[in-house]
């Protein structure tokens, strides 16, 4: 294999993203599309050079390290398993078509949009292939600063509020996750004498039994982090704001890849780096999987708006990513990592299907819609076909990722796997609900109103959608193309867990953990229920209604 | 030979259903030449498969034939190949799924003539034929479930085929959604199954699964009980009966297909492909005996009233898979298939009759407005008439034998309570069935008068079906049944048939084989079986009206008024599917709703204003502590000197310790 072929997969878009910002604009497109389809072809060759059934003793392949701080052992480190080369080849698939649906919505601005997004796929690339936590820690916040231009230059009416949300609340998390990443170097580094050979190297601090107590702060440090990108419950809230906002592409990328950094973080350094932790935590854990599930779904049924829709049926399936983690055993982390990808590629193709009706209509709105099956056709086929790809219709991808999470979690408890069933049925509810609304019966008022604006799909729109739907076709009758390639990573990740059992934390504490957040439930809502009830309060405290016009 | 010919089988209806999706529209009529030859050449196949199979040929034998086509999901000891099993079970499903399901393909070709979806509603008719055949084909339970999944596929899609019809959209969102509520329990089951067993291979998990001694984690009867909550969704059984009604929304021929004679009776063959399960299971068992007899009363009650021509037959299926569940509960599980076999093709036949009424009478579904049709439309009418002696149970018709056995072995088997509930639903079938009859074809003409004129037969190409379905409708249940030589050896040739697929159940249950005895108890519960069936046809004629032959009798509204003025109540309660969809709107509807805009508030006033209000104390701290920037030099000078006097008092306390 070609040395420094990782690095190159890193860091094409970034010589595209220059290439882009020193051409001029009317090339801009073209450009950045030819830089992405570039890294994706390098990161296909990435697919032929790894070998899935290399040993156990060496997971990661195709490793390049260089000193880069040598006074603190901090390492330029790269390198991929399985599970990060079917991140890396996700993210370089999305970030092509996230450019080319980018086209013709995008008017202004489009240089810098352009290279917002290469510079963004740089950053996801890196969290996917970094070895070195420090690394790892620049690669994450990278990300965060083109998305946070995307979203806040790109976005809707109320976009300034939305991205300043979503940055600031994953900041937080990362901020705390940089302590623990120095914690956790501190502590490798006082272990060994004193020397910082190796305190940043995760394949050094994976296999390290760190102090149950240091275990504890670390892994809630770094969960939170995770749990926020992922989002799990009840850190979701940024989300369906920053998606409303979002441009179409933006919401691509978000859902496809930037909710996978959160999981392939937990995945790769909060279970392996602290298993005692993740074990005692776990329970918690599920619970909150079990909430996001099932309250995702139910939030979704209700809401008004496409986009929303989809972000918290986002919640709903990336719930059962965390349940299949912390059920640690092989079907559930096989199924979570199967979710992630076929999230990635369905949710995606939700994102692209709404941003075609929206390109028509400037509009949203379930309620306005109706009838669409006449005007567009093939839309309303796509969108049929990946509803029910979303709802786990078996033959397609979400079904086995879903089920093999389920059997995970029956093997952990019978009744985590019932409750999380039931998201079968609610799930079919919500989304056959929106297709009904928005593709039978007779076209709506609002919708003849729009005349021959409203077309069906351009070839170009087709051609965005097309390899998600032959990927969603081929994983769901093919699973073993990922299972196979992850195989080691999961056999890895669950003996990293399986080295420590479960830090036995004080009944007090425990207690306290528990008791405090219901309270704190239970009283804001009496007083939320008091305000509301009694017309004090502005009834909603919701931001401005999601209804602005195109940016 | 068969590892090929098997998956051609499925192989053709995928192939027709994925040309006619690419290219169906430009081919416009000509649509349905590559969907409907592709069915009939997997008939062809499928004939052949089912002939070796019953006659037990090589490579078949006793057990039946398997082939594996390839690994599906290897996911560390979870490991599902995708393999099919033929059996004699399998192979008596195919005789209904692929001859029922080529006729109707058949059928559709003249009565979807005008719609702009043609080519279309052949794609989806084929969708279905491939789903429904890896139903029964599949020898994994999850490629079992992704079958039953894709059945409820084809069915939504098939349901709502009119799209511009809003109620159309709503029951095949109802039928997904409601058969869903089954998965679920289906979906745990397979997983309680991997987790006992550690396969999901029908055959060796149920060897597994009823091995004698097995400490399963997961008893026997939940997985028996979980199993059955799949087969209640698919086969509408109460309380998710609610779905199959509202069915009748999309076209006839495919109310024909799928909602009477193949799919709605997937749950009954999975309930005997698993008979071992249930058997092992003690009173899981009991649960679908009570839950089948219960629903086969509930919809015949229904049934009684209901004005639309579709509704009353889609209330018979329900009633009918009622008996079959019935049968599979009290063990009678060749019974079971006998009715699902003989049910399949007089059902099927009723509907496409009905079709062709609703044709006759220009899109005309309300029995009220119908009326002396019997003259003008004599094929349809003869065929139905047919159908409808075939499942009141008159014999020598099919259904005679089929529900007679039914009823047989629930009284012998110590079922008297089911017996004597399903001796009241065979007169309320007889009596549906000819108040159908007497109202659509006998007595005065209904007709609107603007249509009345243009009433007319339909093409062969849809009466040729009917009648191709009327011979097994006469016959079938005498072949299968007959005791003696040329086609049994005292038992029956579907009990021959069966024998091996239901051996491991009956043994469980300490079953063994009697022989019919005409003049002991068998025969008397003949001929109350007989009884039964006149009784509730001649009260329909009496009320209704009849003219068979020389029978001529005219209707009497007059005391069907009387009667149902004297049973207020129950006449409301059948007329309005005793409320049901009332208090499914109420639970899902209302009470859903109210939980779904609960939750959305909650997540904006409590989870996410928590969030913004952290923000808020923030922003909040920075604006109140920016008040101590006054930039004034004395405010600073006090500071300092207050800061001063703290810190050094503070040191003289310690100091002072």
């Amino acid at each position: 294999m070609l040395p420094g072929i990782l690095t190159v997969t890193t860091f094409t878009p970034l010589v595209g993203a220059l290439i882009v910002a020193a051409a001029p604009t009317r090339y801009a497109r073209s450009l950045a599309l030819a830089a992405s389809l570039a890294t994706w072809v390098i990161s296909l060759l990435l697919v032929i050079g790894f070998d899935p059934h290399a040993p156990a003793a060496r997971p990661f392949q195709l490793v390049e390290a260089i000193n880069w701080i040598p006074v603190f052992g901090i390492q330029y480190k790269v390198g991929v398993d399985g599970l990060s080369l079917v991140l890396v080849v996700l993210t370089t698939t999305l970030t092509w078509i996230s450019i080319l649906a980018s086209f013709s919505p995008i008017k202004e601005r489009i240089k810098e949009y352009m290279v917002s997004f290469l510079v963004l796929e740089v950053g996801m690339i890196g969290v996917f292939v970094a070895l070195d936590t420090f690394l790892f820690y620049i690669f994450w916040e990278i990300v965060l600063v083109p998305m946070y231009l995307i979203i806040g230059i790109w976005g809707g009416a109320n976009r300034i509020y939305a991205t300043i949300k979503f940055v600031l609340y994953t900041l937080v998390g990362s901020l705390l996750m940089l302590v623990a990443i120095l914690t956790t170097a501190f502590a490798y580094q006082s272990a060994n004498a004193g020397s910082w050979q190796g305190a940043f190297d995760f394949e050094k601090l994976h296999g390290f039994g760190f102090d149950p107590t240091l275990q504890l702060f670390a892994f809630l440090a770094f969960f939170l982090a995770f749990a926020i990108k992922v989002p799990m419950f009840p850190f979701h809230t940024w989300l369906p704001d920053a998606h409303v906002q979002a441009p179409t592409a933006g919401s691509v990328i978000l859902a496809a890849i930037l909710l996978k950094l959160g999981a392939y973080g937990l995945i790769r350094f909060a279970v392996p780096l602290f298993p005692g932790a993740a074990h005692t935590f776990a329970p918690a854990i599920i619970v909150l999987s079990l909430i996001a599930i099932i309250y995702g779904a139910i939030v979704a049924l209700v809401q008004p708006d496409l986009k929303k829709l989809v972000a918290y049926s986002s919640v709903s399936h990336m719930g059962f990513v965390t349940l299949g983690i912390f059920v640690f055993n092989v079907q559930g982390l096989d199924g979570a990592i199967l979710q992630m990808v076929n999230h990635g590629l369905i949710t995606g193709a939700l994102f692209l299907l709404v941003g075609v009706i929206y390109e028509r209509t400037h509009d949203r709105t379930i309620a306005r819609m109706g009838g669409l099956a006449g005007s567009l056709p093939v839309w309303a086929v796509a969108l049929g076909f990946f509803c029910f790809a979303s709802g786990g219709l078996p033959g397609l991808s979400g079904f086995v990722g879903e089920f093999l999470v389920l059997v995970g979690a029956f093997q952990f408890s019978p009744w985590v796997a019932a409750i999380a069933t039931v998201c079968m049925i609610l799930a079919a509810a919500y989304l056959l609900w929106m297709y009904q609304r928005i593709i039978f019966g007779e076209l709506s008022g609002f919708l003849q109103g729009l005349g021959h604006h409203l077309v069906d799909m351009t070839p170009t729109e087709v051609l965005t959608l097309a390899p998600l739907a032959a990927l969603t076709v081929v994983f769901g009758l093919f699973p073993g193309l990922v299972l196979d390639l992850v195989g080691g990573s999961v056999a890895n990740v669950l003996g990293d867990a399986a080295r420590q059992a479960a830090i036995v934390v004080p009944p007090a504490a425990a207690a306290l953990a528990i008791a405090l957040p219901i309270v704190y439930v239970v009283g804001r809502l009496a007083w939320v229920a008091w305000i509301d009830l009694s017309g004090r309060g502005p009834g909603s405290a919701e931001t401005p209604a999601p209804t602005e016009a195109a940016s | 030979m068969f590892g090929f010919l098997v998956p051609v089988i499925i192989g053709l209806p995928l192939f027709g259903f994925l040309f006619t999706a690419l290219v169906g529209r430009r081919l416009g009529k000509q649509a349905y030449i590559v969907p409907v030859g592709a069915v009939g050449i997997a008939w062809l196949i499928g004939m052949w498969v089912v002939f070796n199979a019953l006659t037990g040929a090589e490579p078949f034998g006793e057990g039946g034939f398997a082939t594996r086509l390839y690994s599906w999901i290897p996911a560390g000891a979870f490991h599902v190949d995708v393999g099919f099993l033929v059996d004699n079970l399998t192979a008596c499903l195919l005789i209904v799924v692929l001859t029922i399901g080529f006729l109707v393909h058949v059928y559709s070709i003249g009565y979807m003539d005008h719609d702009p979806g043609y080519w279309r509603f052949f794609a989806y008719l084929n969708l279905f034929m491939v789903s429904m055949l890896l139903l029964v084909l599949a020898d994994s339970f999850l490629v079992v479930f992704v079958a039953w999944e894709l059945v409820g596929l084809s069915s939504y899609l098939l349901i709502g085929f009119w799209k511009h019809k809003p109620s159309a959209a709503l029951a095949a969102k109802k039928a997904f959604i409601v058969n869903r509520v089954g998965d679920v329990g289906f979906a745990l089951g397979i997983m309680a199954i991997f987790v006992d067993t550690g396969t999901l291979n029908i055959q060796e998990s149920m060897t597994r699964l009823t091995a004698e001694g097995a400490a399963l984690p997961i008893p026997v009867w939940v997985v028996a009980l979980l199993v059955f909550a799949g087969a209640m969704g698919k086969s509408a059984q109460f309380p998710l009966h609610v779905w199959l009604p509202d069915a009748m929304e999309g076209p006839t021929p495919v109310s024909a297909l799928i909602h009477a004679a193949t799919m709605v009776n997937a749950g009954v063959y999975l309930v005997a492909r698993t008979n071992p399960i249930f058997a092992a299971g003690g009173d899981a068992m009991v649960v679908v005996a009570a839950i089948g007899i219960f629903t086969a009363i509930l919809a015949a009650s229904i049934a009684m009233t209901q004005t639309d021509i579709k509704r009353v037959l889609a209330y018979s299926t329900l009633s009918q898979l009622g008996y079959m569940f019935a049968s599979l509960g009290v063990g009678a599980f060749t019974a079971a298939i006998f009715h699902l076999m003989t049910h399949g093709f007089f059902k099927g036949l009723l509907f496409l009759g009905s079709g062709s009424v609703i044709h006759a009478v220009h899109e005309e579904q309300d029995m009220r407005r119908m009326g002396g049709l019997a003259s003008k439309i004599p094929h349809t009418y003869r065929t139905m008439l047919i159908g409808s002696i075939a499942i009141a149970g008159i014999p020598p018709l099919a259904g005679f034998f089929s529900k007679d056995e039914i009823l047989g072995e629930a009284f012998k088997n110590g079922f008297q309570w089911v017996w004597l509930i399903g001796i009241v639903v065979a007169v309320m079938t007889a009596f549906y069935m000819f108040r159908l009859i007497g109202l659509t074809f006998w007595g005065e003409s209904r007709v609107d008068p603007a249509v009345e004129p243009h009433i007319h037969e339909s093409p062969s190409v849809m009466t040729t079906p009917l009648w191709l379905l009327a011979i097994p409708s006469i016959v079938l249940g005498l072949v299968l049944s007959w005791p003696g030589p040329p086609l049994g050896t005292g038992t029956g040739l579907l009990a021959g048939w069966l024998a091996p697929v239901f051996e491991h159940g009956h043994e469980l249950l300490g079953r063994a084989e009697t022989p019919f005895q005409l003049f002991g108890i068998d025969g008397g519960l003949l001929l109350v079986s007989i009884v039964v069936a006149v009784l509730g046809m001649v009260t329909a004629w009496r009320l209704f009206g009849a003219s068979l032959g020389g029978l001529r009798w005219r209707p009497d509204p007059e005391r069907v008024r009387s009667l149902t003025a004297r049973v207020p109540f129950l006449y409301r309660a059948s007329l309005n599917k005793w409320w049901f969809d009332d208090l499914n709107h109420l639970i899902f509807i209302v009470v859903g709703g109210r939980v779904g805009a609960f939750a959305w508030w909650f997540d904006r006033r409590v989870v996410d204003d928590t969030v913004n209000d952290i923000a808020a104390t923030t922003v909040d701290a920075g604006k109140n502590l920016r008040r101590v920037q006054t930039g004034r030099v004395q405010n600073y000078a006090l500071g300092i000197a207050l800061g001063l006097i703290v810190m050094a008092g503070s040191f003289l306390v310690l100091a002072a310790r």
